[in-house]
């Protein structure tokens, strides 16, 4: 009776007798560090990108405005200012989010090409002895 | 049909599927055996080689914990062998890391070799007890690895507060230089906001520093303070990340070092077999 092992375990012609060199390890080591990073990278732009919706929405709702003496949240009290600065203030936050997010998408699509260039070397080594695919 | 199998690599970012495995030896009287608790249950075969008289499990058991190498792990471990290998081993601590990082981290020895590696022990390491050390290690840096986590979510937390204060001292300011007075609507009690007409000329903040103490300064004076904190924020921040990424790095060469082992283990008891 043999246990099939929660998916992990190989059927014997899957086995592969490819030794794990130094080099190797230091792909995986590397593929999982960016995978961490790539996971944080998106959690941060998710986060900016609904700043930014919220911003807009901010914008939406001056232009439209009731006139003057607008509320500016800024630290954790409301500073009166006119539609002009509340207008300058909510373009410059955008501007900043903005290039945030650019740069954390170029920094993801980075990530993925080097993983998959990667995921190619440690599968012509490995084969089905590595998994390497998102759960 | 019993039949010993290989253990594949996982190289996954979150979490740990415990990976149960089973090497069934076959025809011969299996004992079940927990080297780490939660990891790993390899069921073995009683040893062959023990020739003194065998002490009752229980002191076995104690004297495995007493012996104090690193690489004992658990309680519960009433296997007489693996605690008379235990005892007798010169594996320690020390040859399963490699140095630390600038930071003090211990650094997992990648083994080249697992036949050697185990050879150079004396007497010869058995395969359950470098599985047992590595997945030792494991667990540390598993743990480690948590409180890493936890120190940059308090950083990441942090941040955003002194960004908030540098922001509204900066405005204050450029309303000084304007010459316009602020009026503004403040927190104060918990749900009550009022309104109150701020006369910038006086050029004066007070910053909460913590330990109830709260310090009068100029916007100058309080920018630099402010700015030199979020630095310092930051750069710690960028460090606790690089540990981490190290932390991870280990991690991951601990666990592919056990399946490893696990699978040169399977290997050899299979050619024993066949011979």
């Amino acid at each position: 009776m043999s246990a099939s092992g929660g998916g992990q375990m190989l059927e014997r012609d899957e086995e592969s007798e490819n030794e794990v060199r130094r080099v190797d390890q230091e792909n995986i080591n590397k593929f999982g560090r960016l995978n961490a990073r790539l996971y944080e990278v998106r959690g941060e732009r998710d986060g900016l990108k609904k700043k930014l919706e919220r911003i807009d929405d901010a914008s939406t709702e001056l232009m439209m405005g009731s006139g003057d003496t607008v509320m500016l949240l800024l630290g954790d009290a409301f500073i009166e200012a006119s539609e002009e600065e509340a207008s300058e203030f909510c373009d410059a936050e955008v501007d900043k989010y903005q290039a945030m997010v650019d740069s954390l998408e170029e920094e993801e699509s980075a990530i993925l090409e080097e993983q998959d260039s990667l995921k190619k070397e440690l599968y012509s080594r490995f084969g089905k002895s590595i998994n390497l695919e998102e759960k | 049909r019993q039949r010993a199998r290989q253990r594949r690599v996982s190289a996954q970012p979150h979490g740990h599927n415990s990976h149960r495995q089973d090497a069934h030896q076959p025809a011969a009287p299996t004992v079940a055996c927990c080297v780490v608790d939660q990891f790993l249950e390899v069921k073995m075969a009683p040893s062959e080689e023990e020739t003194a008289p065998a002490p009752a499990s229980a002191t076995a058991a104690a004297a495995a914990e007493a012996a104090g190498t690193e690489d004992n792990g658990t309680a519960g471990r009433d296997l007489k062998a693996l605690a008379k290998e235990a005892e007798n081993t010169s594996l320690s601590l020390e040859s399963v890391t490699d140095g630390k990082s600038e930071r003090g981290i211990p650094q997992v020895k990648f083994i080249d070799d697992i036949g050697k590696f185990a050879e150079s022990f004396n007497p010869p390491a058995s395969a359950e007890l470098l599985i047992g050390a590595y997945s030792d290690l494991f667990s540390k840096f598993k743990a480690y690895e948590q409180s890493l986590s936890q120190k940059r979510l308090t950083y990441q937390q942090k941040i955003p507060e002194i960004e908030k204060s540098l922001a509204l001292v900066k405005h204050l300011q450029r309303k000084k230089e304007e010459g316009e007075a602020v009026v503004t609507r403040y927190n104060l009690a918990d749900t009550l906001y009022t309104k109150a007409e701020l006369d910038c000329s006086s050029g004066i903040v007070n910053l909460w520093l913590g330990a109830n103490v709260m310090l009068e300064y100029t916007y100058d004076e309080a920018i630099e303070l402010l700015s030199s904190k979020e630095e310092i924020a930051k750069r710690e921040l960028d460090e606790v990340t690089q540990d981490l990424a190290f932390t991870r790095n280990q991690i991951i060469t601990a666990e592919v070092n056990i399946s490893r082992i696990y699978n040169w283990d399977v290997r050899n008891k299979r050619s024993e077999k066949a011979s």
